[in-house]
């Protein structure tokens, strides 16, 4: 018999919803995604660093338990270090819900602001299995004409994108916040920890927004992988060089780097400028370890440009939206 | 099971489409009942674009258009639900491998995974594809590419399913293979089909109702059976001489008649058959070589719309 010969059957089912038809997009991308090894690399990598920051989480909460080995380290460094960290257990001590804050205010920034480089890598990575290898092989009109329209499509486009960002970049923070507090000597490090984690979840939840949106425009620009990859470096590279431009000529040429434009956000969400100012207040030492660490004296901190930094992530989010919108109709 | 939609599955009025200032559908009214119907035009003839307004995929510029009841344009997801599309072109997802890509656009259209998983695996079993289901879709032939997209087309188990010439780039076999399944799904299980295809011949193995399109305008519309049996009533009369005198012969019967070119006599009868024909042929005692009767409606029109499309031979 040939195979062709087996019967055609009816099938009477209940269909999923419509945010389940869009997670399968999202979770098939992602597996694709998933499907280089590089990004496994990738992923990795930010799974090790979480597990610094966790180690360096735990260090800090060993320094209010009297006879830990980090205390004892302690006694062993040199006396500028010793009183730093005397004074850093002293603060802790004292006001534990606000140096639990800041100190973790503080790491966390400095966390999330170092995984933006690797979701900017990530983010290289997914654009091939966005729109551009849909847009090559036609796949779009498939897309059109089955139960789900173009926003679905889109959503869940982005939501490839969200995923693999999730994984290389909010997961290893909140993991590494989750782990670090549990590793603590008293359960109240998750309550004084509490805006840290705020800042770091809104910070992280807009800049994959942001990168999403730009991610799906870029990727939509070409149905060719190099095209749109090599788009997103130069825009990235070119950015970056443009950034030190900024400091001699007109600042808004700092405005046209997407990892600068980041980084903003970030000190626009955890103000870490008055986390340093609260510590150096509260530990004298802080700061002059700090102004210690650099050769010559840092200029002072100015506040994050939240006038700027908002308008130049819509502009770039402004732009992507239009490519996707011209890019991604079914025919 | 046998599962028929009641009422028509497609009914336009005055669909107009423009691409700039070309009119690729001029004004369309249809009304088409379920059954397998025949979308047949040359190219450029806007059977295409016919389907992907259907579709959505093209905006209408003008008129209504409705499919299985729901007006196109509104109600997107709905009418998708129920209907399976194949294109022209290919549109695998690569990198996918073929049963992956099936069960994928299964869940698409609202199949919970294992469902999908599993009818995807019985629809590659449908439309003939063995082990090759594993392999990349990039891998496969282009009889596998039309074979996967019948069944990526068919997985969710639409009402009405829209085929975009099915049997291009196949082979004479994998072309009899693919309008038998096609077949099959109309008369076993009652999926309404509508077939494009600027292919004479496949559309009258499947199709039980012909649309013929030129220039964006509907030629004839009608079933298979009728266009088959309605012949101008004229015919080609093969003799070895006398031509002339035979060709006067159906004239002084009032038969405008005339000698060929190729020596055969061409005269229009008129009749419904040959028999007044053969009485006149008797009666000038002529013993005709061959009688070739004019094509039925449909060849004709179609010839028609063919030079429409290509200019006059």
């Amino acid at each position: 018999m040939a195979l062709h010969d087996i019967r055609y059957r009816h099938w009477e089912g209940r269909h999923i919803g419509v945010w389940q038809r869009r997670g399968v997009i999202a979770f098939s991308g992602l597996r694709a995604c998933l499907q280089n090894r590089w990004t496994r690399y990738l992923v990795g990598f930010c799974w090790l660093t979480a597990l610094v920051y966790v180690g360096l989480l735990f260090c800090i909460g060993q320094l209010l338990v009297a006879d830990s080995i980090i205390v004892e380290w302690a006694a062993n460094l040199n006396p500028q270090l010793q009183a730093f960290v005397r004074a850093l257990t002293t603060w802790l001590e004292q006001h534990p819900e606000i140096s639990v804050r800041v100190a973790q205010g503080l790491l966390f920034y400095h966390y999330a602001t170092f995984l933006i480089t690797a979701a900017l890598v990530a983010v290289a990575l997914a654009i091939p299995h966005l729109i551009t290898r849909d847009l090559g092989s036609h796949a779009m009109v498939v897309y059109a004409s089955k139960a789900i329209n173009r926003f679905d499509y889109l959503v869940g486009k982005a939501g490839v994108v969200g995923g693999l960002l999730t994984l290389t970049w909010l997961g290893p923070v909140l993991a590494s916040w989750l782990l670090g507090n549990l590793l603590a000597p008293n359960w109240n490090f998750f309550w004084h920890s509490r805006v840290p984690l705020g800042h770091a979840v809104l910070f992280i939840l807009a800049g994959m927004a942001f990168l999403s949106v730009l991610a799906l425009g870029v990727s939509a620009v070409s149905s060719r992988e190099k095209a749109t990859v090599g788009l997103y470096v130069a825009l990235w590279l070119v950015g970056s060089a443009l950034e030190p431009l900024g400091d001699i000529s007109r600042p808004w040429v700092k405005q046209l780097s997407i990892r600068y434009d980041l980084q903003q956000l970030a000190r626009v969400v955890f103000q870490p400028e008055q986390d340093l100012r609260i510590a150096q207040e509260k530990v004298p030492i802080v700061g002059e370890v700090l102004r210690g660490f650099g050769r010559r004296p840092r200029a002072p901190w100015p506040p994050a440009p939240a006038a700027t930094t908002w308008p130049a992530l819509a502009i770039f989010a402004l732009l992507s939206t239009g490519v996707i919108l011209t890019r991604t109709k079914p025919e | 099971m046998l599962r028929r939609v009641p009422g028509p599955v497609i009914e336009t009025h005055g669909l107009l489409k423009r691409f700039g200032r070309f009119v690729a559908l001029d004004r369309l009214d249809l009304r088409v009942e379920p059954g397998a119907i025949g979308l047949l035009g040359p190219n450029g003839a806007g059977k295409s674009t016919l389907l992907k307004c259907l579709l959505q995929l093209h905006p209408i510029t003008a008129g209504t258009a409705k499919l299985l009841g729901r007006e196109v344009g509104r109600e997107g997801r709905e009418i998708r639900k129920r209907i399976g599309y194949t294109p022209e072109q290919d549109c695998h997802i690569p990198g996918m491998l073929g049963c992956e890509y099936v069960t994928y656009t299964a869940q698409l259209c609202g199949l919970p995974f294992e469902a999908a998983r599993q009818r995807a695996h019985e629809m590659l079993d449908f439309v003939g594809m063995g082990q090759e289901r594993y392999r990349k879709v990039d891998t496969y032939s282009t009889g596998m590419k039309q074979r996967l997209k019948l069944a990526q087309a068919i997985v969710h188990d639409p009402e009405v399913l829209f085929l975009d010439e099915p049997t291009n780039g196949l082979d004479p076999r994998g072309q009899v293979q693919m309008l038998d399944l096609v077949r099959r799904l109309w008369q076993e299980h009652g999926l309404t089909v509508v077939l494009s295809s600027h292919l004479l011949h496949d559309v009258e193995r499947v199709c039980e109702h012909i649309i013929l399109l030129a220039r964006g305008q509907v030629l004839v519309q009608d079933s298979l059976a009728r266009l088959k049996e309605r012949r101008r009533g004229a015919a080609d009369v093969v003799v070895s001489h006398r031509q002339s005198e035979v060709a006067q012969g159906f004239r002084a019967r009032g038969w405008p008649s005339e000698v060929l070119p190729n020596g055969h006599v061409r005269v229009e009868h008129g009749a419904p058959d040959l028999m007044p024909l053969l009485d006149c042929l008797r009666s000038l005692g002529v013993a005709p070589l061959e009688i070739i009767p004019s094509p039925n409606v449909l060849e004709e029109m179609f010839v028609k719309a063919l030079e429409g499309a290509h200019g006059p031979a």
